[in-house]
């Protein structure tokens, strides 16, 4: 860490504007592309990353300037895209604000059958939020366990039980639909 | 992962496509400015009035604690 990114943390955490603002256009992105990855909405993800950044400035005095700031704004971002999914459970599925078929790069693949997809991301919204949350990340992003523990808080054994247990609850809600991966 | 289990990796990656947009296309920047301009929200005369009901009624019936608590 240089010493003008710790002076502006600094500067970050006694509640100077400026800094806040120089802090958020560089992180921004991050946050988003963190959060998107999560939600899978973009729209969704703006209105979570100003979110975010307003926690993150309300949090300043508990912020440790000598501490990484883009780890600590993507555990706030992991927890508000968790207290999303958990507030949205079962009513938006994984996928539905996507763009239509053959937008680009944003298309689900045209060998699933529209009753399976439909079937499949059925069963996946109704995942409790931090099921869904670890198995987006592990399975559909294949964001490596450690980095996934950091963003939530938790061990890597901690993650590969999440995502064991989405499994097995996906696979059973899937049967249930008559869909057999 | 066992082989079950990749294959239902698959069926979810190709169900679930990818979001159009993984990058930030815009400043989000002027969306924020105006949550830190806003003064901050002032607690009404009402919820300290009840706060402090509670605290006498808490004070005088110290028995009702667990069970307040029970109910959080």
């Amino acid at each position: 860490m240089t010493g003008t990114v710790e002076t502006e943390l600094e500067q970050f955490t006694r509640g100077d504007i400026q800094a806040f603002e120089t802090l958020f256009r560089e992180y921004q992105g991050e946050v988003y592309g963190w959060i998107v990855r999560i939600v899978r909405d973009p729209g969704v993800a703006e209105d979570l990353t100003v979110e975010t950044f307003w926690r993150i400035y309300r949090a300043r005095a508990r912020f440790d300037p000598h501490r990484p700031f883009g780890a600590w704004a993507r555990r706030i971002a992991t927890n508000l895209a968790l207290e999303h999914l958990s507030r949205r459970r079962g009513e938006e599925p994984l996928g539905q604000d996507l763009p239509p078929r053959g937008a680009p790069s944003a298309a689900p693949d045209a060998a699933v059958d529209a009753d399976v997809r439909a079937k499949v991301l059925a069963a996946f919204g109704e995942l409790p939020a931090k099921l869904r949350a670890a198995a987006t990340l592990a399975m559909i992003e294949e964001t490596p366990y450690a980095e996934i523990a950091e963003a939530l808080g938790i061990s890597v054994n901690g993650v590969k039980s999440r995502v064991f247990r989405a499994v097995r609850l996906l696979r059973r809600s899937l049967e249930k639909r008559g869909v057999r991966p | 992962m066992n082989e079950r289990d990749e294959a239902l990796k698959e069926l979810l990656k190709r169900a679930a496509g990818v979001p159009a947009d993984r990058e930030l296309k815009r400043d989000l920047w002027p969306e924020m400015r105006p949550r830190l301009e806003r003064p901050p929200a002032r607690i009404p005369w009402w919820d300290w009035a009840m706060a402090a009901a509670l605290l006498v009624c808490l004070l005088l019936f110290p028995a009702t604690i667990p069970a307040l608590l029970y109910q959080l």
